[in-house]
């Protein structure tokens, strides 16, 4: 901008910018820039020098309730104020990752980061990571029986805690009740009728599409790197079916059960039940206009479906195939390895992480399931609907296989995804999309392990 | 450009003074004089060594540092790195999917670069004869270039959304089917060829127009008088004269149409069914999303060989043409 009025002066004339005019411009501009570097910089200057020991955390929560997380540690800032506490927020998925380890490995990373509990198993054995020490949580108030059995025992390696839990959050189903009463799916108390079998859910999408006109279920899969395998896995959970990813051998999967949930997965996409060519915005804009009753999405999704539904209610996916999993994962806070670790530092992190985690009701808000049972069980927690109703699938959750390449945000799951994307589009058959997974994780299972 | 040169050097002899001829010589020799001392000092060096400080620290000790990484099991969480020897580069020879990405690379480097380079050429014909409000056309064509690539992924992604999207609602108004413009594997590719064409032919465009205007107006006069029509004129003076222009666009694309990554990263991240995957996406996702830098690096060398091998055949090739 500086430099195009200085071309415009009268002094430069018909001969274009004089020299003298252009190099005026550019110091202009380069005034400019270096006040708005500095101002920018501000804030976090004013925030370093403030006070006390300084803890960096990262995360990669940048939706709402990357929001009600920035409340929190605004909490957490008052309860401790000899810390500081610089928290940066980092693209979701598979650039977090790269990031993180590329700072682990360098030996630079920050104090604490979140860790989607199904990454561990890729991160702990490259000794990316420190363990916790369990006798400096239990000073700050946080012992094993506070956790979910089946979360703490995910959380460690090698008998170690790798990974401290924040929260579950699973893949559950979100309802209108404006629109699941008329179809005759509300038990008395508002809560959803228990459905156990893949008849009785295609019936209830049939039900609310009669009521809607249009489709009963909103589920966005299309293009999506990673839900199409949520509901896949999920499902292949409740069946019981087995499953063995050891690196280096042929992967043990049961192929008549992955095609019996894929083929269910199919028929559920007649365009009736639900859409058959929907991406996740489509699938949220329809459920938020009322195109549709229920959708299958995350229970991250709670606070933006609320703002749309109100009176919204939440369940587990349906146990139609008979074992109780509710497919999901974990943020779970992990130390990087720091090539110098300041003790100071290490002591005020424990004590961050203590007071956030202690803040579980706040974070309730944004829809995940706080990891301390304590949290969960009080009486503040089972006033806060919907998620009382979907609370018990953190005792169900049913995380990725343990194995270094899988995960949320990982490369398998991307593949995963796009492998069945033809068979739910109807472009082709189970039994091909299930051959390609197969393929796909042997490929996965001979590839060496990074660490 | 070839205009601007033979104008230059035809000016520099006829341009001598007629009188003082010894004067001119004697100066002519005192410069030459100057030139060599300037030649043989070492002052020059000083002026090349902050290019030559970033070209070695960014450019050359970076490939080198690559080729030894490639002989390495390097992971990005791994801690000590082992030689493999050849390892890396006999496994990317026998692995499906690095043939795989490299047919797809090439698919896409010629189903763009044709249309690249022949609707710019259109585009810039149309411009060139005469089109009322050339400024307006100008603008127009080559604005789409100016976008972020995240600017045109959004726009597009938009417009091939299956149920809301610009062609669906089309095709639908056609009482046509609707298409899977990004999730079908048969048209993904196509998908993500046409927003590449709609972004960067405007770049084509204008190395086109600037040599269209290049053209001297002499050929035409004489073509006019010989009674050559408008379609001869096109075909005998003006496309050959383009010659030298098509195959700088045919060039500099082809090396852009080989290096693809960001839109396709950005519409739909190599699906479906890895079936607009680049090389460059799966050098990517091995090195920076599996960890394995060693053997990523070897697959980008194999690549990095590919090109350095085209980009030669088209230097020799290219001489004979000039």
């Amino acid at each position: 901008m500086t430099v195009n009025s200085a071309l415009r002066t009268p002094g430069s004339g018909a001969r274009g910018p004089s020299r003298r005019s252009v190099l005026q411009g550019a110091l202009g501009a380069g005034t400019l820039l270096s006040a708005g570097a500095l101002s920018s910089c501000a804030g976090s200057v004013a925030s370093a020098t403030s006070s006390g020991t300084l803890v960096r955390i990262w995360d990669l929560l940048g939706g709402s309730d990357g929001e009600i997380m920035g409340e929190i540690v605004d909490g957490v800032r008052e309860e401790l104020p000899h810390v500081t506490i610089d928290r940066t927020t980092l693209a979701w998925g598979a650039p977090y990752y790269t990031k993180l380890a590329m700072a682990s490995t360098g030996g630079r990373a920050p104090e604490a980061a979140v860790l989607h509990l199904s990454r561990l198993i890729g991160y702990a054995p490259g000794g990316l990571l420190e363990p916790f020490d369990l006798d400096l949580l239990r000073q700050v108030g946080i012992t094993e029986s506070d956790f979910p059995a089946a979360l703490w025992e995910r959380a460690l390696f090698q008998d170690e805690l790798y990974a401290l839990p924040l929260d579950t959050h699973p893949f559950i189903t979100f309802y209108n009740p404006a629109i699941a009463e008329p179809a005759g799916l509300l038990n008395p108390d508002g809560t959803l009728v228990e459905i156990d079998n893949p008849d009785s859910l295609l019936d209830a999408g049939r039900a609310m599409a009669e009521v809607t006109g249009a489709e009963g279920f909103s589920y966005g899969y299309l293009s999506d790197p990673a839900q199409p395998w949520r509901m896949f896995w999920g499902f292949y959970g409740q069946t019981g079916a087995d499953f063995d990813f050891t690196p280096g051998q042929q992967v043990g999967f049961d192929d008549g059960a992955a095609v019996e949930v894929l083929e269910f997965m199919q028929s559920m996409l007649d365009g009736t039940v639900a859409a058959s060519n929907s991406d996740y915005g489509g699938a949220i804009a329809n459920f938020s206009t009322e195109q549709t009753g229920l959708i299958f999405s995350g229970v991250w999704e709670k606070t933006s479906l609320q703002g749309a539904i109100p009176d919204l209610g939440g369940a587990t996916v349906p146990i139609i195939f008979g074992t109780p999993t509710a497919f999901g994962d974990s943020h779970s806070y992990v130390l990087p390895r720091q090539l110098v670790a300041n003790p100071e530092r290490r002591e005020a992190t424990y004590e961050v992480l203590g007071a956030i985690l202690k803040r579980g009701l706040r974070w309730a808000d944004a829809g995940h399931i706080p990891s301390l049972v304590p949290v969960v069980e009080s009486p503040e927690y089972q006033d806060l609907v919907p998620q009382r109703n979907y609370a018990q699938a953190a005792d169900w959750i049913f995380l990725d296989p343990p194995v270094w390449f899988a995960g949320s945000g990982s490369d398998f799951q991307n593949r995963m995804s796009q492998a069945m994307q033809t068979a739910l589009q109807g472009l082709g058959t189970a039994q091909d999309a299930v051959d390609m997974m197969i393929g796909e994780m042997n490929t996965f299972l001979e590839t060496p392990a990074p660490a | 450009m070839s205009a601007t040169t033979s104008d230059a050097s035809a000016a520099t002899p006829t341009s001598a003074p007629s009188a003082g001829r010894k004067d001119l010589r004697r100066s002519l020799r005192e410069a030459e004089r100057r030139a060599e001392q300037l030649h043989s000092g070492r002052s020059g060096y000083w002026f090349l060594l902050p290019f030559a400080v970033v070209f070695l620290v960014f450019l050359v000790w970076p490939i080198i540092y690559g080729i030894w990484m490639s002989l390495t099991d390097r992971t990005l969480i791994g801690t000590d790195p082992g030689f493999v020897g050849l390892a890396n580069f006999i496994e990317a020879f026998g692995d499906a999917q690095v043939w795989q990405t490299l047919w797809q690379t090439v698919l896409f480097t010629v189903g763009s670069t044709i249309p690249l380079v022949l609707v710019a050429m259109v585009m810039a014909l149309l411009v060139f004869t005469g089109l009322p409000g050339q400024w307006l056309w100008r603008f127009a064509f080559f604005a789409s270039f100016l976008l972020p690539v995240a600017v045109v992924t959004q726009v597009w992604a938009w417009m091939y959304q299956p149920d809301l999207g610009l062609f669906n609602t089309w095709l639908g108004a056609l009482g046509l089917d609707p298409v899977g413009w990004l999730t079908d594997p048969n048209w993904a590719m196509i998908a993500i060829i046409a927003a590449t064409v709609w972004w960067t032919v405007g770049f084509n465009f204008l190395l086109y127009l600037a040599a269209l205007q290049a053209i001297p107006e002499h050929l035409y006069e004489a073509a006019a008088i010989d009674g050559a029509g408008a379609w001869r004129r096109l075909f005998s003076i003006t496309i050959p004269q383009l010659g030298r222009t098509t195959w700088l666009v045919l060039a500099l694309q082809i090396l852009a149409s080989l290096k693809v990554f960001d839109q396709i990263y950005l519409l739909t991240g190599g699906g479906p069914n890895g079936a607009t995957r680049s090389i460059l996406l799966y050098i990517y996702d091995t090195g920076f999303v599996n960890y394995r830098l060693g053997y990523a690096s070897a697959i980008s060398y194999i690549f990095f060989a590919l090109i350095v091998i085209l980009s030669l055949t088209r230097f020799f090739g290219g001489r004979k043409e000039a």
